[in-house]
């Protein structure tokens, strides 16, 4: 039997007629899959345009286009001045001052995150010496900007996506690392009216239940999390620039020596010739590598200083040094909390004692404390 | 930026503005062949060394320049893209923590010392190794040193993290430099040059104030070898009495323009003003805990007594 008629019998037959145009489905049971389908490909996102150099088409204009302004210096002060005065140091908001009803926590809240920056990486061990790669996340200063209800969030063009065949919630507009508002346009500044803080060089949304709402200018720090829970870490991965085929996509390529002309980091064949006549969408080629969206599930917190307002994570992160990354309560089920974490955010205590600098995991070896001895 | 920088500076005749980057007294690379103080006479010297003050008319308290060459751990990766000041005090912070409950002392490629781990699997559940320091490196709390010496005719080399808590006790038995930063050759040479006793006593040095600088002119043994030695400067091996063809094909592959590349060698180190700033941090609480050892050992003895 012909190669080509064993491959009728494998598909089902189906009339064909001149009109009609009918997608053959394959039998793609394990053993045929190995004897004939060994040029399988993932088909399902090779269209999908990964990156853009532009921010969605909703957004504001952010960053002011520079032009040499020949302002006198003394101008420039007063308008140094205008600053300061129209963004006063507020004072530090205590958790009586807001007008939150104290809403219970339960197992299926969704706290807000946390906007941070990955500041390296260090070495710490546990307690029975066993060495443990920590990465260093600083918690920038982060307030809230705005509070999105689910009714009004499942009408925008994310929400609508997200939760089209679920119930909606709502959304945390969190911003981070204030910046001299002359960078940004009028537009971006007017996102920071209503709060009346200082425009934000980074703004995230953090998906949260209705009862774990902050009201707008809430401080976000370090104390949200708990030492010992499980944390998703979400960035953008480093980005390569473009690289070929050994580098991103770990082909083997050709022999160094033994004669190989122009063979030593390329792809070599991309398609049969015979099955279909072309290349396949999805052939891994040379092509932009990084930057792309990335979590990081289930990273278990092992120190927090409060001082330093600086979160220690056990394992890595996405994306280079002192890159920004978001924190967010983990997705996994098993490693969710059992017990209330503080909700909706951590407030320092009223009565003005100064919490614990620098908390510890119990597996942890803490710096200061004598050897280990086995 | 930089290049025009660097052509400005040449253009004026003035090299003042790279002298406090000046690679020759800066890099770890090139050998200084001037005896190092000790951290007896570095503190001495220290407390007179006090800047003449900054306007508010307060003096300003700076660390021995030896330092940088005592405790080379705490200066960070030089590498620019993952450099964060935040971190960096961090992890100072902790080491010195660290540091305040053992004694790591001062110690150089060359001096023979003592390491004492804890090891579920020795009888004692601790483990002491003596040995030649070969090499150091890493910066931070990723420090270490790799010591080795031949037991039972067997060569032995083991990579000790300075700040691991395992580490019971790091003795300095003997403390000496040798001509080459890097004694990786001890593998292809001799074994009695790498061979030290176990049992080795610390050695106690008449002049305090000076590290010593061991002339000593290792023997190798015959080819095959691990690394082209005759490639590397080695000051610190006897003549290598290689046919000419290797010293030859050695000159072809030399790069002699790098002691003169200023850029290579910014790039290599960190600014003198951070080092300052650095070890000055350092240097208070260093101090500190030396004093804190000192009482606590002549409280020891006094009980004895």
């Amino acid at each position: 039997m012909s190669t080509l008629g064993l491959l009728r019998t494998l598909f089902n037959s189906k009339i064909v007629t001149p009109n009609a145009i009918q997608l053959q489905s394959l039998n793609r049971s394990p053993f045929l899959v190995g004897l004939f389908f060994n040029h399988e490909q993932v088909r399902t996102m090779s269209r999908v345009k990964r990156r853009t150099t532009h921010p969605p088409y909703w957004h504001v204009l952010k960053n002011n286009q520079r032009q040499d302004e020949k302002i006198s210096s003394d101008n420039l002060r007063f308008v140094r001045e205008v600053i300061q005065d129209k963004y006063k140091n507020k004072s530090p908001i205590k958790g009586s001052d807001l007008d939150i009803e104290k809403k219970e926590w339960d197992p299926k809240t969704k706290r807000s995150g946390v906007i941070a920056r990955n500041i390296g990486v260090q070495h710490m061990w546990e307690k029975d010496g066993k060495k443990v790669v920590c990465t260093v996340l600083h918690v920038l200063d982060n307030h809230v900007i705005r509070y999105v209800p689910p009714e009004e969030y499942a009408k925008s063009i994310i929400g609508a996506k997200v939760f089209r065949n679920r119930k909606p919630l709502g959304c945390l507009v969190v911003g981070a690392e204030a910046a001299n508002p002359d960078r940004f346009t009028r537009q971006y500044c007017s996102l920071f009216n209503e709060v009346g803080l200082l425009p934000k060089k980074r703004l995230a949304r953090f998906i949260v239940t209705p009862n774990a709402v902050l009201p707008p200018c809430t401080p976000l720090t370090a104390g949200h999390f708990v030492v010992g829970q499980a944390v998703d870490v979400y960035g953008k991965t480093i980005d390569y620039g473009f690289q070929g085929v050994v580098k991103r996509w770990g082909f083997k390529g050709g022999p160094a020596s033994h004669g190989a002309t122009k063979f030593h980091r390329r792809g070599g064949t991309i398609g049969t010739g015979r099955d279909k006549a072309r290349v396949w969408p999805g052939q891994k080629m040379p092509g932009h590598m990084g930057s792309e969206r990335r979590f990081c599930r289930g990273l278990k917190i092992v120190r927090i200083n409060m001082k330093y307002n600086v979160i220690y994570v056990k394992g890595t992160v996405p994306g280079p040094t002192n890159s920004i990354v978001q924190i967010f309560d983990t997705l996994l089920p098993r490693r969710k909390f059992t017990e209330a974490p503080p909700h909706p955010t951590y407030f320092p205590p009223e009565d003005g004692t100064l919490p614990q600098e620098d908390i510890w995991d119990s597996n942890m070896h803490v710096f200061g404390s004598p050897s280990i001895s086995v | 930026m930089l290049r025009r920088a660097v052509l400005q500076t040449f253009r004026q005749g003035l090299a003042q503005s790279f002298f406090k980057r000046n690679a020759v007294s800066l890099s770890e690379t090139t050998v200084t062949h001037q005896p190092i103080e000790t951290s007896n006479e570095a503190d001495e010297k220290s407390v007179s060394k006090q800047k003449p003050g900054d306007e508010s008319g307060n003096t300003v308290v700076v660390a021995p320049p030896e330092f940088r060459f005592m405790y080379p751990e705490f200066l960070p990766d030089p590498a620019m893209e993952r450099r964060n000041r935040l971190k960096e005090k961090l992890e100072r912070i902790d080491m010195l923590q660290r540091r305040s409950v053992v004694e790591i002392p001062e110690f150089y490629t060359g001096s023979v010392m003592a390491v004492t781990v804890a090891d579920a699997n020795s009888p004692n559940k601790f483990a002491r190794f003596v040995g030649i320091c070969i090499q150091r490196g890493g910066s931070g709390l990723r420090a270490w040193f790799i010591l080795r010496n031949v037991v039972d005719k067997q060569g032995v080399e083991i990579l000790y993290e300075m700040y691991c808590p395992l580490i019971q006790k790091i003795e300095v038995l003997r403390l000496e430099r040798r001509l080459d930063e890097s004694l990786l050759y001890l593998r292809d040479a001799l074994p009695e040059y790498s061979t030290f006793p176990l049992d080795m006593e610390p050695e106690r040095r008449l002049n305090n104030s000076v590290v010593p600088i061991n002339p000593l002119k290792v023997k190798l043994r015959p080819r095959p070898w691990l690394e082209r030695w005759e490639r590397q400067n080695l000051q610190g091996v006897e003549d290598l009495n290689l046919p000419q063809r290797f010293y030859d094909k050695a000159e072809k592959v030399a790069k002699p323009w790098e002691k003169y590349d200023l850029m290579l060698q910014y790039r290599k180190t960190i600014p003198a003003e951070e080092q300052e700033k650095i070890f000055a941090d350092v240097h208070s609480q260093l101090q500190q805990q030396e004093f804190k050892r000192k009482m606590r050992r002549r409280r020891g003895t006094d009980n004895e007594q």
